[in-house]
């Protein structure tokens, strides 16, 4: 029987989707770094008292307020497109599947959107959360203690690294399976099948 | 459904394994001792691979640590630009995925190298991009090549499991 290659031809239209993709996301970047950093406004203010963050987007840059600050404090500064660059790969990836604008498909991949943006979200709240555990001096260390710090930094590197890196990936091969494995030339089965065909 | 309903499901249990398996080498990874031991002479390894390799092209290189200079631009290579990010993924991806354990070894062997080929370009092209698009330095590194690798990562896994994939998972039958 005659193989067909689908999995290649998805390969060749990653460079072209990659290209659409970052299109796409140059053009919604500003609608993403307010969306990152008003839901990461909202997480950290739902977990502080008194509440005293408030965060804004600047030059793709996420400005971190606290109303305690001393006014001529330096304003400490995340970068977003770091924190948010990995839709063009979950948009590229999606766009390179076959059949991808149909209903189902879609309403995956609005599924598999806004996990990541939840990712993208906790990425953003640990990196505050470290600013404030780790590089305000004094009261940092009086304020948290060495376990926050850790716990901090270890999640932050975990969504920084991995996270950033694999998200899409998962997301997309959640949301996905059928269709990715629909590509391949051979297939993995449940165990139940696998022993059905047996 | 029950828990184990849900792990004969495939796509469960391969995101299961690969989460799991990511999630343990990259605590490995971080671990002081195994950077000091590990990843810090390998991104070491990569900077001299790609000053050797603008020295080829005709640069005028300085290797010193992980810090490339030359007299028209300098690049630090940190742990983000080492490849192993990618390369993590990628095996944990290759390891996750049902096929037999020859198979499983060729893809990560394959995969290591391809990954490691893909970031000597990178570190190269981001060299060049320094020296005559210093305005694109910034995007280049951060988002265009970044995606590019990933990407590449995804789409030789999806490669490697289209030619190597096991029909029936080990241990099956």
């Amino acid at each position: 029987m005659k193989r067909t290659r689908v999995a290649g031809t998805f390969v060749k239209k990653l460079p072209l989707t990659l290209l659409i993709a970052m299109l796409v996301w140059l053009a919604i970047r500003p609608v993403l770094d307010t969306g990152v950093t008003g839901l990461t406004e909202i997480l950290i203010r739902a977990f502080e008292y008194p509440r005293v963050t408030r965060l804004e987007a600047v030059d793709h840059r996420a400005r971190v307020f606290r109303s305690d600050f001393r006014s001529d404090s330096s304003i400490p500064t995340i970068p977003l497109t770091e924190i948010h660059f990995n839709t063009i790969v979950l948009l590229a990836l999606f766009l390179a599947l076959p059949k991808r604008f149909s209903r189902k498909n879609l309403e995956r991949l609005a599924m598999a959107w806004f996990l990541l943006y939840l990712a993208q979200t906790l990425n953003l709240f640990l990196h505050v959360k470290c600013i404030y555990a780790l590089n305000l001096g004094d009261w940092s260390q009086q304020t948290y203690s060495n376990f926050s710090r850790n716990f901090y930094g270890f999640w932050r590197y975990f969504t920084d690294l991995p996270g950033r890196f694999s998200f899409p990936f998962v997301f997309w091969l959640a949301f996905f399976w059928e269709q990715a494995l629909g590509m391949l030339t051979t297939q993995p089965q449940s165990k139940q099948a696998a022993k059905k065909g047996s | 459904m029950k828990i184990r309903q849900l792990w004969e499901r495939p796509e469960t249990r391969f995101l299961i394994l690969f989460l799991t398996i990511l999630g343990i080498s990259f605590t490995v990874v971080a671990l002081q001792s195994v950077d000091q031991a590990f990843v810090l002479p390998f991104t070491t390894m990569v900077a001299q691979v790609s000053g050797q390799l603008l020295i080829l092209f005709g640069e005028e290189m300085t290797v010193s640590g992980c810090q490339l200079t030359s007299p028209r631009f300098a690049v630090t290579i940190y742990n983000g630009c080492n490849g192993l990010i990618t390369s993590l993924i990628f095996i944990s991806g290759v390891l996750a995925f049902p096929a037999r354990w020859p198979a499983k070894i060729l893809g990560v062997l394959g995969g290591l190298l391809a990954i490691q080929a893909i970031n000597l370009v990178r570190i190269i092209s981001l060299f060049y991009i320094g020296i005559y698009l210093p305005d694109l330095f910034n995007s280049s590194h951060i988002f265009i090549w970044q995606s590019i690798v990933i990407l590449f990562g995804v789409g030789l896994w999806m490669l490697w499991a289209d030619r190597f994939a096991s029909p029936h998972p080990p241990g099956s039958d």
